[in-house]
């Protein structure tokens, strides 16, 4: 499966990467992106499976990455990997067809429980 | 005066977080609280919160105790981190905590995207705002700081 993490964080891009590899999800094809705009063109561009992203990115938030990919009909799975974790923002999330919330800091176990069920 | 919106123990608890997560999933180095208000950092990080709170969340450390984050962050060792690495770890660590700090405020608010100094915390100044807590500490022996604070008219006026 193809995965696309946006982050505009270069250090949060590398984090998600390896603790991908660290909950057993090393062997998956992996490209990134370093802002919304570019999460929207490489989720259209690159048809990743599974999009991870950050929430407060320049450009375009994550939120509005997923509006506009929905309302462009993409139901690429997509969700996210943010320091914000506001209840608003999860229902806001939810609204927006997003298929998981996690918050940072996160461990490797957090993401084999939300992943296993997406990536298998 | 009443309890701040963030307490010293939020922040240690945050703070516990992010050492168990990235710094020290070991356990072998956690942050030492010290309370020493007036310990010298040599570099920070601060993220802004508007909207419904306005202040801003500030982590400052020593160049050592940056080098060290960097290096667990990446994975690499300290020799090999460069100041591209530790600026955006810095801005990364005010970014986790910040975004955990919006989670106690008042619905309504807004994050900013940090903003990293390579100067000690007392080279920024926030005009109109003041401390509300703080959290301080060593971090195998290097000062390490997360500071919270609030605009002083909305305090007024809170």
């Amino acid at each position: 499966m193809k995965i696309l993490i946006a982050d505009d964080s270069r250090v949060m891009r590398q984090i998600v990467t390896r603790t991908l590899r660290q909950a057993g999800f090393g062997d998956h094809d992996l490209v990134e992106a370093a802002d919304g705009q570019q999460a929207v063109d490489m989720a259209v561009a690159e048809k990743p499976d599974l999009v991870i992203s950050d929430w407060n990115m320049p450009e375009m938030t994550g939120i509005e990455v997923l509006r506009k990919l929905r309302a462009a009909g993409n139901n690429v799975k997509f969700g996210f990997v943010t320091s914000e974790c506001t209840a608003e923002m999860q229902q806001a999330a939810e609204a927006a067809g997003s298929a998981f919330f996690i918050v940072k800091p996160f461990t490797a176990e957090r993401f084999d429980e939300v992943f296993s069920p997406i990536l298998g | 005066m009443s309890e701040p919106v963030v307490t010293e123990s939020d922040l240690a608890e945050m703070a516990g977080q992010v050492w168990v997560s990235y710094l020290d999933p070991e356990g072998v180095s956690p942050l030492v609280q010290n309370g020493e208000v007036k310990q010298l950092t040599e570099v920070h990080s601060t993220v802004s919160i508007t909207g419904s709170w306005h202040g801003h969340l500030v982590y400052a450390c020593s160049v050592q105790a940056a080098t060290k984050a960097a290096a667990a962050f990446l994975a690499m060792e300290p020799d090999e981190v460069s100041q591209e690495d530790i600026s955006d770890v810095l801005g990364e660590l005010a970014n986790i905590v910040g975004g955990n700090v919006k989670a106690m405020l008042p619905t309504g608010c807004f994050l900013s995207l940090p903003t990293v100094v390579l100067a000690p915390d007392t080279a920024s100044y926030y005009p109109a705002a003041e401390r509300i807590s703080g959290l301080y500490g060593t971090w195998a022996g290097e000062p390490v700081s997360i500071s919270m604070w609030q605009s002083v008219k909305q305090e007024a006026s809170a």
